[in-house]
């Protein structure tokens, strides 16, 4: 509370017996009303900046090591094959054209021993995926719900076939499904990418039916992506759903399948891929990526870098501050610093 | 500005003709307490009316109007931004329901609070230096340079919200509705503690409200997020499982308030005005005549 003056002070009218409780039009008093609630009055003293800010500093630097340290143990080899897979110039042509042989292979040699599980992902740049009228067009209740399946009316240019029937999934997300497979061999041996679990269990369950089918699906005259197998129910789709989980930024990469063994440093791996997607109409490009896991998630320097510079400008600060504090110190509660009195 | 008082009928004119009118409710009748903005029943009442109230009137509409300005500014900004990489098409980063329920819920209470109940000094202080009233007439709580000040820090904070998690996220998996609530709870804790940096006095109200209103973001993200038919089915609960959304979540917040704290530093410090000097004042006597204890008073 304040230590304010006595009431007597400012009304002494109150002491001479004129305050008859059927008379006064004072107000009842309470600690709200009058606003005299307890508080804290923080205040900033030297003391504190400089502790603060080498707070900061001293807990920040050892985080971004830590991080770098995360990030570099890593191992992550990227592989841009659009360009390279596709020899003649009309690269348009060749890849709209369904009888070219669009196979392609593909070495790396890995620089690192990798331990599983090794991430195979897809990475795409130049396709926005974030794009407005990409992101409505889609029907979430038809893909849970059979009675849903004539809600096609968000997926406008891809919600109805030309005889006005509905596709399931309908709209322009699940038509322009990625169609690349990639093949995985380490020195000569065939490894297998599982392709299981790949996409959030939330999905699986609660968001793609069990029952729901694919139908009329990339029947019309302008195919966008990858065709789906009738008789596997949505939910069981993982590639559909794992693309359908729509990328926040233009480059992007997502989860194509795992590898479940480890690879040795020096060993050959060679990827046989079908390299059916179009990135080319967009000038968009297309990568390969294995990557192992860390708490951290892929390799990113930034982080570590990030928070190495925030607490180093910190400790710069505290040092700052310290030398500021110590050249131009005032009083601290000194009236004679007030205007009116210096 | 002008202040007129008076207790008459012939006193109506003028008080209606000045900016804030006074009326005293007394021996001559009630005509001037009718054309009055305020009323009161003795002359000497005008004292704590403009050196308590007023100046306390002053500095909280003063601040609540820059801050409004300011934490709708920083949403927006990083709206802003997010438009330069969805090929200009408008895509908002932060899902439709929050965006929706940001000025609604996540930012208003505190604001509200605050704006009722802050004060900057005790009416024994602003009673016994009349002079600080001068604070108000000098415009040291509202001008452009703090409106600009404020432009700034709102344009900074925009960009460390936005770009942070841009630059750790920039080619990996992440999907729009996971990385908006990301944006969505940085923003919300970021202005949030714009303002507990700048409130005075810190009562059990203004405690409840602040940090009440980050609990309850951080629960209406994970309602939305629970939604199946939203796009963001899921994704808050996939985000926060990561250790980078953690790490990211604090450089963001640390980031964004530095330059803040330093100039709040400094300027108090260097260049204080009288009213930081009276709040040292203020605590240096009541450090030693507190009631409730060292730390509470």
């Amino acid at each position: 509370g304040d230590p304010g003056l006595p009431s007597s002070a400012m009304y002494p009218l109150e002491m001479e017996g004129n305050s008859n409780p059927k008379t006064t039009n004072k107000p009842k008093y309470s600690k709200f009303t009058q606003q005299e609630l307890p508080a804290c009055k923080p205040l900033l003293t030297p003391e504190i900046v400089i502790a603060a800010f080498a707070l900061i500093g001293a807990l920040f630097v050892p985080i971004g090591l830590a991080s770098l340290h995360a990030s570099r143990q890593v191992v992550e080899l990227v592989h841009r094959y659009d360009a390279s897979c596709v020899p003649v110039d009309d690269k348009v042509g060749f890849i709209q054209n369904s009888r070219t042989d669009k196979t392609c292979t593909v070495t790396m040699t890995v620089p690192k021993y990798m331990k599983s599980p090794i991430h195979v992902y897809y990475l795409i740049d130049g396709f926005y995926q974030n794009h407005r009228r990409y992101v409505r067009s889609r029907s979430d209740k038809q893909l849970r719900y059979k009675s849903a399946a004539h809600l096609t009316s968000d997926c406008v240019p891809e919600g109805d076939t030309a005889d006005h029937a509905p596709i399931v999934p309908c709209g322009l997300v699940a038509w322009s499904l990625f169609n690349d497979t990639y093949t995985v061999r380490v020195n000569g041996v065939v490894t297998q990418v599982n392709k299981k679990d790949i996409a959030w269990k939330s999905d699986k369950n609660n968001k793609f039916g069990k029952n729901i089918y694919p139908s009329n699906f990339q029947k019309g005259r302008l195919i966008g992506g990858a065709t789906l197998n009738e008789s596997i129910p949505l939910s069981e789709q993982e590639d559909l759903i794992v693309w359908m989980r729509t990328a926040a930024l233009p480059t992007f990469r997502k989860l194509y399948g795992r590898i479940e063994k480890d690879i040795n440093a020096n060993d050959n791996v060679t990827v046989v891929i079908q390299n059916n997607y179009n990135t080319y109409s967009f000038g968009g490009s297309k990568a390969l990526v294995l990557s192992t896991a860390s708490w951290i998630g892929g390799k990113n320097n930034f982080i570590g870098i990030a928070y190495l510079t925030i607490g180093g400008l910190c400790l710069s600060l505290a040092m700052g501050f310290l030398v500021l504090y110590m050249v131009k110190r005032r009083n601290f509660g000194d009236p004679s610093n007030l205007s009116w009195n210096r | 500005m002008t202040l007129a008082i008076g207790d008459g009928a012939n006193d109506v004119s003028m008080i209606q003709m000045a900016d804030v009118g006074v009326g005293i409710n007394g021996q001559e009748g009630g005509q001037a307490v009718m054309a009055s903005d305020f009323s009161m029943g003795q002359f000497r009442f005008l004292v704590p009316l403009l050196l308590v109230h007023g100046h306390w009137n002053y500095q909280r509409m003063g601040y609540m109007i820059l801050y409004n300005f300011y934490k709708n500014a920083t949403f927006v900004l990083v709206l802003f931004w997010y438009v330069l990489y969805t090929s200009f098409t408008l895509t908002t980063a932060i899902t439709e329901w929050s965006s929706l329920l940001y000025t609604v819920l996540y930012t208003s209470l505190p604001t509200i609070v605050v704006g009722i109940l802050d004060k900057d000094l005790s009416k024994s202080t602003l009673l016994a230096y009349p002079k600080l009233y001068g604070s108000g007439q000098r415009n040291e709580k509202y001008n452009l340079n703090l409106f600009v000040l404020n432009m700034l820090e709102a344009l900074w904070q925009s960009l460390v919200v936005f770009y942070i998690p841009y630059f750790a996220y920039r080619q990996s998996t992440i999907g729009m509705s996971s990385l908006g609530d990301l944006w969505a709870l940085a923003s919300v804790i970021v202005v949030n503690m714009q303002l507990a940096m700048d409130i005075i006095r810190w009562n059990w109200i203004i405690h409840v409200f602040v940090w009440g209103t980050i609990a309850a973001t951080v629960i209406c993200l994970f309602v939305i997020d629970s939604i199946w038919v939203l796009p963001g089915y899921g994704a808050i609960y996939h985000i926060m499982g990561q250790g980078l959304f953690w790490l990211l979540l604090l450089i963001i917040v640390v980031t964004a308030m530095v330059p803040h704290f330093a100039i709040k530093a400094f300027s108090e410090h260097f260049v204080p005005s009288d009213i930081q000097i009276g709040r040292e004042i203020e605590k240096f006597e009541a450090l030693n005549q507190c009631v409730y204890g060292p730390f509470i008073c």
